[in-house]
């Protein structure tokens, strides 16, 4: 292949830093990877030992230092840089200092312009309304004047109204807080402006920003995804299918992913459910047309329970939740991974097969295992992980960092998620029943301050949530 | 009862404290020709404005960023055959043999003398905006704390949870932690001065004063 000779840098932790590697072993391609350390006893770093020797391992102070990150690029004559997700997955100025600088570098994610033009949520609205494709309503940066806020206000309650919502929220939060700070849920125009206004003059005294956002509550909505991948040159695109992602802990989080996004003719809808995933694809492919698309990227959707699709955003970068979609897609009867894809397609191949080549069957479900405690607001653990372990079956595959045969300190400074867990069935029916028996199976203990009692696990919460999948 | 003359004479029979300089991040480091022996010195200046002493640079990615003393002291060992080599963050630079002040006395001694309010877990803390304003305007002994207030956020793992003082009534004398600083468990937040005790408190900051000679 073209990208044969490159070394990436793996700019990133965990299950994914492991997942990139094993792609690039796969694509004959040497990589080099990067540790805090914190995050010394991860099992990223072991597996990069493992199949890259002592020199594919760097120890730096953080992943969140770009010039770190280059300054071990330099050393490793790295000649490509991944991402991952989170930390600089959808910053466009390191995109652009990796192919820009001196000694410039393959950047294995989109194009930093159209990481620029999507990640600028008013531009991506623009490109929406060009193509008809109809949007969520709300802030899309923090607001300062009153005026703006009164309109953004009384379009989310229009909104919820169309939807046949009656008692419509929607929230009102500093835009630079956190930790539930300085959020409040208004439930009537009336009251908008004066929470506004104690909002906005909190937000001020804590956090020295006075900028606010106005968002709608989402109770009865379903989150969907779809899975776009382009080719370089943002000429060919395709799509692998959609997820649903509706099921998320109280801080937002996604808990359950499963793919496809509905299962029309098996769970009862009161609308078309085929028709949405049809539109949310076909919109989300004709955007990706219109911006120049030129790798992997999501499109996420909300879905009224009118079954009405609306853009929230675009991720521009691999989502935790692929391996759902690749599980059951097959591009030309065999199966695929996408974070592969999304490496030779950013080294300059051709996509090699077109929308018809690709067909999906079955249902997959992912669980993210997460130390919480489901029952106080699924507070993270920051404790040790005393034994992980799992039966092996044909129909699982399982991702983690955790290391299978010592006590792993659960690090306290990034994403809570432990492992992920695909599982895949003939249908929906297949799929939950597997996915119960791979939780049943599941071994997760650990301590916090040496203590058992202590160490809470998401475990019986994603049985629980199991049954409600793809109902709306 | 705390007895000061002897918690002294254990500081004075020890009165060093080893600095290990580690490399901040990655990069190309490069000496200033210190050698084991120098002497050097921390931040000077009336608002400690001034650099310590240079002890080397490291750059990354174009930015060469220098490495000063962060105490007055002398060298121990330094890493001369790291000279223009690649380190990895952590890599250790320099010691510094370091005497201590009067003012980290001070605090060594008021560790025993005060009651410590101690982290429950591993994680940043950051005190609750009201508490922090007041510490920033009217400075630590300022803040009267009480059994059930709330006093701290403990961050962790992107998430955020109040944490409610427990122990005995009193002002915040010490605070044993930086914002942003990751404090492992049972390690002191704060120490916390009961109001009968501050007499006593204040004649051991007195007596160190007087009796403690620094270098």
């Amino acid at each position: 292949m073209s990208g044969t000779g490159h070394k990436v840098l793996i700019a990133n932790r965990g299950e994914i830093a492991m997942r990139v590697m094993r792609a690039c072993v796969g694509l004959g391609l040497d990589f080099v990877c990067v540790h805090t350390p914190e995050d010394v006893h991860s099992g990223h770093v072991r597996l990069a030992r493992e199949l890259g020797g002592e020199g594919a391992v760097y120890r730096i102070h953080s992943y969140l230092d770009a010039n770190e990150l280059f300054a071990v690029a330099d050393a490793a004559k790295a000649t490509a840089v991944h991402p991952g997700y989170g930390f600089f997955a959808e910053d466009f100025r390191f995109a652009r200092r990796v192919v820009r600088r001196d000694r410039p570098m393959e950047f294995i994610g989109p194009s930093w312009w159209v990481i620029r033009d999507l990640g600028d949520k008013i531009n991506t609205k623009r490109i929406a309304r060009s193509l008809d494709v109809p949007t969520v309503p709300g802030s899309d940066r923090p607001v300062y004047s009153e005026m703006e806020a009164d309109e953004i206000a009384a379009s989310l309650f229009e909104f919820q109204a169309t939807q046949g919502i009656i008692d419509g929220v929607i929230m009102v939060k500093a835009s630079a807080g956190g930790g539930g700070m300085g959020i409040e849920e208004v439930g009537s125009f009336d009251e908008f402006r004066s929470v506004f206004r104690r909002i906005r003059n909190y937000a001020k005294r804590n956090f020295g920003d006075e900028g606010v956002l106005i968002e709608q509550r989402i109770f009865d909505f379903n989150h969907l995804e779809v899975q776009v991948v382009s080719e370089r040159g943002g000429r060919n695109h395709v799509h692998f299918g959609t997820r649903n992602c509706s099921i998320q802990s109280t801080g937002k989080q996604k808990r359950v992913e499963v793919a496809p996004g509905f299962a029309p003719g098996v769970v009862p809808y009161t609308f078309d459910a085929a028709r949405t995933l049809a539109d949310i694809t076909d919109y989300s492919l004709a955007m990706a047309r219109e911006a120049g698309y030129d790798n992997v990227g999501t499109w996420e959707w909300i879905v009224t329970p009118r079954g009405e699709p609306f853009l929230m955003e675009v991720n521009t970068r691999i989502q935790v939740e692929n391996g759902v979609s690749a599980v059951i897609s097959r591009v030309k009867g065999q199966p695929v991974d996408i974070i592969t894809e999304q490496i030779r397609l950013a080294l300059g191949q051709s996509l090699g097969y077109s929308q018809e080549d690709i067909a999906f069957e079955g249902v997959g479900i992912e669980y993210r295992i997460v130390a919480e405690n489901t029952d106080n607001r699924f507070t993270p653990c920051a404790g040790t992980v005393t034994r992980l372990s799992w039966q092996e079956h044909d129909w699982l595959r399982v991702f983690t960092q955790v290391p299978p045969d010592a006590p792993y300190d659960i690090p306290m400074e990034y994403d809570p998620n432990l492992a992920l867990a695909i599982v895949w069935g003939t249908d929906l029916d297949e799929a939950k029943a597997r996915g119960l028996r791979f939780l049943d199976e599941l071994v997760l203990e650990g301590t916090v301050s040496g203590r058992e009692g202590a160490f809470y696990t998401n475990i019986r919460y994603l049985a629980g949530m199991t049954g409600e999948i793809l109902e709306f | 009862m705390l007895n000061i003359k002897e918690l002294l004479d254990t500081v004075k029979a020890s009165p060093y404290r080893e600095i290990v300089i580690h490399a901040p991040h990655t990069g190309v480091v490069e000496f200033t020709g210190l050698k084991a022996g120098d002497r050097v010195h921390g931040r000077f200046g009336e608002y400690k404005e001034k650099p310590g002493t240079l002890l080397g640079h490291l750059t990354r990615e174009k930015n060469k960023k220098p490495i000063h003393a962060p105490e007055k002291g002398e060298v121990g060992m330094i890493r001369t055959e790291l000279e223009g080599k690649f380190v990895e963050a952590g890599e250790p630079l320099v010691t510094i043999k370091h005497f201590l002040t009067r003012q980290e006395v001070i605090e060594l001694v008021l560790q025993k003398a005060l009651y410590l309010f101690r982290a429950p877990e591993r994680a940043k803390y950051y005190f609750v905006p009201e508490v922090d304003q007041k510490l920033k305007v009217s400075g630590k002994r300022s803040v009267k704390v009480r059994e059930g207030m709330e006093l701290m956020i403990v961050s962790r793992m992107k998430r955020e949870t109040p944490l409610s003082y427990s122990g005995p009534e009193g002002i915040i004398y010490s605070v044993y932690f930086g914002r942003g600083d990751n404090v492992d468990e049972g390690e002191p937040l704060i120490g916390v001065c009961p109001e009968d005790q501050l007499s006593v408190i204040q004649d051991v900051v007195a007596r160190i004063q007087s009796e403690w000679e620094e270098e």
